[in-house]
């Protein structure tokens, strides 16, 4: 913990854990889209593929709330009403981590 | 800014990497308090700032890069952290498919130089663009991350302390506000209706019963799998003609219906 940070040396074996990682993280990244671009352009699978991005944001973000309990589901449905509201993502952010921040202080 | 459509754009204009860089500007303070949290933790797991670094611009996935630095030990388990990453950054394949009209009708270089920097966030932005970005608008979101996320991971690891507790400020709840302010903007209709309520009931389901990042696969697959099966023929094209149809078979049938008052009626008299 005391001693100098470690600034430039390189392990061959973290070297080669972090490509790994690299390479499974980007392949799935390109190989994602490469994919899609094999599916059709219309019908059912170009429906699912539009509906994608909505339902992956979703299952991102209302698991995170529900982690940050009463306060953080409070903080989710704020933000989602200003921005419903003002269309205006600073707004709605400033909104959500306002009243989180505040609810935190008061109540955490 | 003032360009006619998307498919005049070049691959890569400077001025939509430079957009797409400043979309991404209301992530700036979460992103470098999270970097600097992710720099004391490998100052105290062992890795070297330049491993960092080299993690940070190679990976470029926050949650994966958590739990990697967290697994990470003097005898580096490559393995396990080599597998953990896959299983958390899972989602990208669903990211990257979900990618497709931002990409359409680019050569496959595009496609190589485009998806390396793909973080939620900048994806995030980019997918609830009006008119559609282009590579370049989430290439220049991804560089701007990038930048801020190593300029964190250098902060955290060189003051290895005393950075503020991203809870206090709410700034672990940017992260969570952000997707949910970004998903009023991929709002599409009421055909998104039935695939967003099965993958948020999915993402809860579970985040209680499943561990880590499974919760996302979980919720887009309830999203994709209602989207499948409320997918009807007709959705693509509008149902307008069948609407027509029905009300024209209404207005020639009502007046012969109600008007025969005597046996002027062509019915009648057959």
């Amino acid at each position: 913990m005391n001693q100098f940070p470690d600034l430039t040396s390189f392990s061959l074996e973290a070297v080669l854990t972090i490509l790994g990682m690299a390479a499974v993280t980007y392949g799935m990244r390109l190989g994602g889209l490469l994919m899609a671009d094999r599916l059709p352009q219309h019908g059912r699978w170009a429906h699912v593929l539009e509906r994608l991005p909505g339902a992956v944001l979703i299952s991102v973000w209302v698991p995170s709330a529900l982690s940050a309990g009463a306060i953080g589901i409070a903080g989710a449905v704020a933000t989602v009403v200003t921005m419903a509201l003002a269309r205006n993502l600073f707004a709605a952010m400033a909104v959500g981590m306002v009243l989180v921040g505040i609810g935190r202080y008061f109540f955490g | 800014m003032s360009r006619p459509g998307p498919a005049q754009i070049g691959h890569f204009d400077p001025d939509t990497i430079r957009r797409g860089a400043i979309a991404c500007l209301p992530l700036l303070p979460s992103t470098i308090i999270f970097g600097a949290v992710l720099g004391v933790l490998a100052s105290q797991r062992g890795l070297s700032l330049g491993e960092l670094l080299f993690m940070s611009l190679t990976v470029f996935a926050g949650s994966a890069q958590f739990v990697s630095v967290d697994l990470w030990r003097e005898t580096i388990p490559a393995a396990t952290i080599i597998v953990a990453t896959a299983v958390i950054n899972m989602r990208y394949i669903l990211i990257g498919a979900s990618l497709r009209p931002v990409f359409k009708g680019r050569p496959l270089w595009v496609k190589i130089c485009g998806m390396h920097m793909v973080a939620d966030e900048n994806w995030a932005v980019t997918m609830t663009q009006e008119n559609l970005a282009n590579p370049g608008f989430l290439l220049g979101g991804g560089i701007f991350l990038g930048v801020v996320w190593a300029a964190g991971n250098i902060a955290g690891y060189l003051l290895g302390g005393g950075i503020p507790d991203p809870e206090v400020y709410a700034l672990d709840f940017a992260f969570t506000a952000v997707f949910a302010a970004l998903t009023i903007g991929m709002w599409k209709g009421k055909v998104d209706l039935l695939p967003w309520v099965a993958a948020a009931i999915g993402s809860i389901i579970g985040h209680y019963t499943l561990p880590g990042t499974w919760s996302i696969l979980a919720g887009a697959g309830a999203g994709v799998v209602t989207a499948a099966l409320t997918w009807r023929p007709d959705m693509d094209d509008d149902s307008l003609e069948a609407e027509i149809a029905v009300e024209g078979r209404e207005a020639y049938g009502a007046p012969e219906g109600t008007g025969t008052t005597g046996s002027l009626s062509p019915e009648a008299s057959k």
